[in-house]
């Protein structure tokens, strides 16, 4: 090829693909959601003289003009193959690929972020509980780099120096240890949560722990769809889906659930919210997904013994496998309602009281290392 | 706006080049002024009043001084225009550092006033400066057309990051400039071998800098890591927004100066000047050096002058005495360098080797001092450069060796290469050894045009993933 040749060639080409994304973004209509971000997508500023003289349209323009992209999918698989296969990054975007699972780089552990979570819940603990009669237990979930981080060649935090600083923060509550019954192998390959089915050995250990026995006779049930976790989107790489199961028995299919919708009335559901399965993320099937009190009565109780439970999203695969020790289960998750307010719903009745009651603390080092989120 | 951006290469590029290659020869001017005003202000909208201030004083002292040359007001008029730029300058760049400093000596609390440092103030100011001591010293003749002047300065290819293109190498291009495909094509592969440089190495190893703010623990290796990073960053990010600005040019039809030349590759301090920031270092020579009496003077004045040179060139990259110390640091050097070891240096090519990027890479700790999370917090600067700079030895008991620094060079080590690699001729030198082999040129002419589509995909890919990270150099 001669230069003139080449020059025309380069030309066509960078301005076929300058101008052809060019009238893409301009005519494309906007897209709302992005499914694998699991995020609202920017829309357009509203183009007024204050927000341009101020600055505010064109700061915000570069969000919206960015997350409108075309094809803004292939462009971050594309980025991603880069990162991960010429360049070697260990990780991309702090998330990295080892065999078939997807992690996420939990680093370093933030000290005083552990604190402050267990300030919250010795917060709860002198405030509603100090006086009572409640037996009080902590457990903390691992997340899935306490299992690959290592052996993968990735920086990972001290597990245990983690649960020690929590534990040692958290004098009032016997620790229920849980590490030694899980493996990679019980978390999703695509998602943060762990496999339900995979939990049944843990949801004896902690009822054992709280003195209560469980029928641990399942019928696991399968979605008949593939399960894209969080994780799937965020490495932005073509990796198997996973599986997403769920068990069942007549217990838990006896179960009535109490939630509040999103005008505050309550709601009488089931343990399962199988429309959820369709939606944004499945693992939301597990006890309707994120919400901020759910109270679980269960029906065929032979015991008198009633829980609270206190956690994050991991929890809402677990309670159910609780339940059959249990004649009722409050289950709370202060990343959605303040622990300041819990007062308001003990007069609602949705919690009645925490005297008499077992009450578990179950929070994943995801949580606890970003406690901000804590109300 | 910037250049790595969604919003500069699918929105505001594509129109402009549709509008001027639309437009009629005798408006292409007027449509570049209208494009660079609408740039400048898209990150600026209040300043660009300023901006226009700042053409009229060149623009009316330009023709005062045309109109008067020969007697006094021509030299008034210059005086006069010279320190209204700079005085501008200095009020927006400079007033909060002398109010501090004045604060510091007098024991007084005069409060600091609330500016925001225009972009790109440093560099269009040097234009309109050189522009009216031009027109004095008759080197060239004053503009009459406002639209071709303003065009001149406010040029977005290069207005708020240089290069300094000094009126008299673009004068005639302002009238009679050619567009062709080949100069287009030139245009393009500039433009984003730029970018490439900007996304796929500054930016990546900007992330290093990052890091070695936030770890845990810092060791020696990550302490060499973030000197290392931080000056090839300085590099990648500066001379690929020439690249972009050189690249923009030749599409618009302008063929500005080369602002870099491997400057890494240097056998000295003196050289490496000669490589790094070239507009910058001639203008400081035409218009400060040089009056002063350059190297026509007793050896003792010639030091002194530059101190001087080099004083102001560390002032114009920051008002912090940081920056002023930096600029001192190459003066030290440089007279070493005349005084004995340019002759040593000249013998030893390995040493040289050696001492141009470790001294360099010593003298970007300290620039980049002022620029850290601890010192927006209060920190001294020069507190951080010297922690830094100690970090490298292992003074204060820090570890050879951290859990996070072999992560991040297990992690980077491509980046790395890639930044060593490119920052030396090499990569030019293979290109340039394969052309002159047989069917070399129709190889190379061939891959060209894929590679460089193949290389904006990528860029792209990096831009839409991710978070948004400005030049280094738009603080000046």
């Amino acid at each position: 090829m001669n230069s003139k040749t080449k020059d025309l060639v380069q030309t066509l080409l960078i301005a076929l693909f300058v101008f052809g994304f060019a009238f893409w973004c301009w005519f494309k209509p906007n897209s709302e959601y992005s499914n694998t971000e699991r995020r609202t997508l920017d829309k357009l500023p509203e183009l007024t003289l204050s927000s341009v003289s101020e600055g505010a349209f064109m700061d915000s323009f570069e969000g919206y003009a960015t997350d409108q992209f075309p094809l803004r999918d292939t462009f971050r698989t594309i980025k991603a193959f880069s990162a991960y296969y010429f360049y070697n990054f260990l990780d991309n975007n702090d998330v990295y690929i080892y065999g078939d699972v997807i992690g996420k780089t939990e680093y370093p552990m933030k000290e005083e972020q552990l604190i402050s979570a267990s300030n919250k819940f010795n917060y709860i603990y002198n405030t509603y509980m100090k006086d009572k009669n409640t037996n009080v237990y902590l457990s903390i979930i691992p997340d899935k780099n306490a299992f690959i981080a290592k052996e993968s060649g990735h920086l990972s935090m001290d597990y245990k120096e983690a649960v020690d600083v929590v534990k040692n923060n958290t004098r009032f509550a016997s620790y229920i240890d849980i590490y030694d019954l899980l493996s990679i192998d019980d978390y999703y390959n695509t998602d943060t949560h762990w496999r339900q089915e995979k939990i049944i050995d843990v949801s004896e250990r902690l009822a054992e722990s709280m003195g209560t026995t469980l029928i641990s006779d399942y019928k696991e049930n399968v979605l008949d769809h593939d399960f894209y976790g969080v994780y799937f989107g965020q490495a932005a790489l073509p990796i198997k889906p996973d599986t997403l199961k769920y068990l069942t028995n007549d217990i838990i299919d006896d179960c009535t659930v109490y939630t509040f919708d999103s005008k505050g009335e309550l709601v009488e559901s089931g343990v399962y919210n199988m429309e959820k399965a369709f939606g944004n993320d499945p693992y939301e099937i597990f006890l309707h997904g994120s919400q901020s009190i759910i109270k679980i009565n269960n029906t065929n109780a032979t015991t008198e013994k009633e829980l609270v439970i206190f956690r994050d999203s991991f929890g809402s695969s677990l309670t159910p496998l609780l339940i059959s020790g249990y004649r009722s289960i409050t289950v709370i998750d202060i990343r959605y309602v303040s622990s300041l307010q819990l007062g308001i719903f003990m007069n609602q009745g949705m919690i009645d009281t925490f005297d008499n009651k077992d009450v578990l603390f179950i929070y994943s080092t995801l949580v606890l290392n970003n406690s901000g989120q804590l109300k | 706006m910037l250049f790595s951006t969604i919003p500069f290469l699918y929105y505001f590029l594509p129109c402009v080049l549709i509008v001027y290659f639309l437009s009629p020869r005798f408006l292409k001017n007027a449509v570049l002024l209208l494009s660079s005003l609408v740039f400048y202000g898209w990150g600026e909208p209040k300043y660009v009043i300023l901006m226009v201030l700042s053409i009229l004083v060149g623009y009316i002292t330009g023709l005062l001084i045309e109109k008067n040359r020969g007697n006094k007001i021509a030299k008034i008029a210059m005086i006069a225009g010279v320190c209204i730029s700079l005085a501008f300058l200095g009020y927006y760049k400079y007033m909060n550092f002398f109010i501090d400093n004045f604060n510091k000596i007098t024991g007084m609390s005069i409060a600091s006033l609330k500016i925001v440092l225009p972009i790109g103030i440093s560099f269009y100011t040097f234009q309109i400066v050189s522009y009216m001591i031009d027109v004095y010293r008759n080197t060239t003749s004053a503009q009459r057309n406002i639209i071709n002047l303003a065009a001149y300065i406010t040029m977005f290819p290069q207005l708020i990051a240089g290069p300094i293109v000094r009126y008299t190498d673009i004068e005639l291009q302002l009238r009679t400039r050619v567009h062709t495909l080949e100069k287009f094509s030139l245009g393009i592969r500039r433009f984003i071998i730029g970018l490439g440089k900007k996304i796929l190495i500054a930016d990546l190893l900007g992330k290093i800098c990052t890091e070695y703010r936030e770890v845990s623990e810092i060791s020696v290796l990550f302490a060499w890591m973030y000197g290392i990073a931080f000056a090839l960053q300085l590099y990648f990010d500066f001379s690929g927004y020439s690249d972009m600005a050189i690249g923009l040019g030749h599409i618009l039809g302008f063929d500005f100066l080369e602002n870099f030349d491997h400057p890494y590759a240097s056998g000295s301090i003196t050289e490496f000047w000669r490589r790094w920031h070239m507009s910058l270092g001639s203008w400081f020579r035409d218009y400060v050096y040089i009056p002063l009496g350059g190297n026509r003077v007793s050896k003792l004045r010639w030091y002194l002058n530059i101190f001087i040179v080099w004083f102001l060139t560390g002032f114009w990259h920051g008002a912090d005495w940081s920056f002023i110390a930096w600029g001192l640091m190459f003066a030290v050097l440089l007279v070493l360098e005349k005084l004995f070891l340019g002759k040593f240096l000249k013998k030893h090519k390995i040493i040289a080797h050696i001492y141009v990027p470790f001294f360099t890479m010593i003298s970007f700790i300290l620039f980049n001092a002022s620029n850290t999370p601890a010192a927006l917090a209060g920190e001294s600067a020069f507190a951080i450069a010297w922690r830094d700079i100690i970090s490298l030895f292992g003074a204060g008991g820090i570890p050879l060796v951290s859990a996070e620094a072999l992560y991040y060079l297990r992690s980077y080590a491509m980046v790395y290469l890639m930044a060593i690699i490119g920052a030396t001729p090499a990569l030019k030198c293979a290109v340039k050894f394969i052309k002159n082999k047989k069917y070399g040129e129709m190889v190379i002419n061939a891959i060209e045009p894929i590679v460089m589509l193949a290389l904006l995909v990528v860029i792209t890919a990096f831009i839409v993933d991710s978070t948004f990270s400005p030049f280094l150099y738009f603080r000046f």
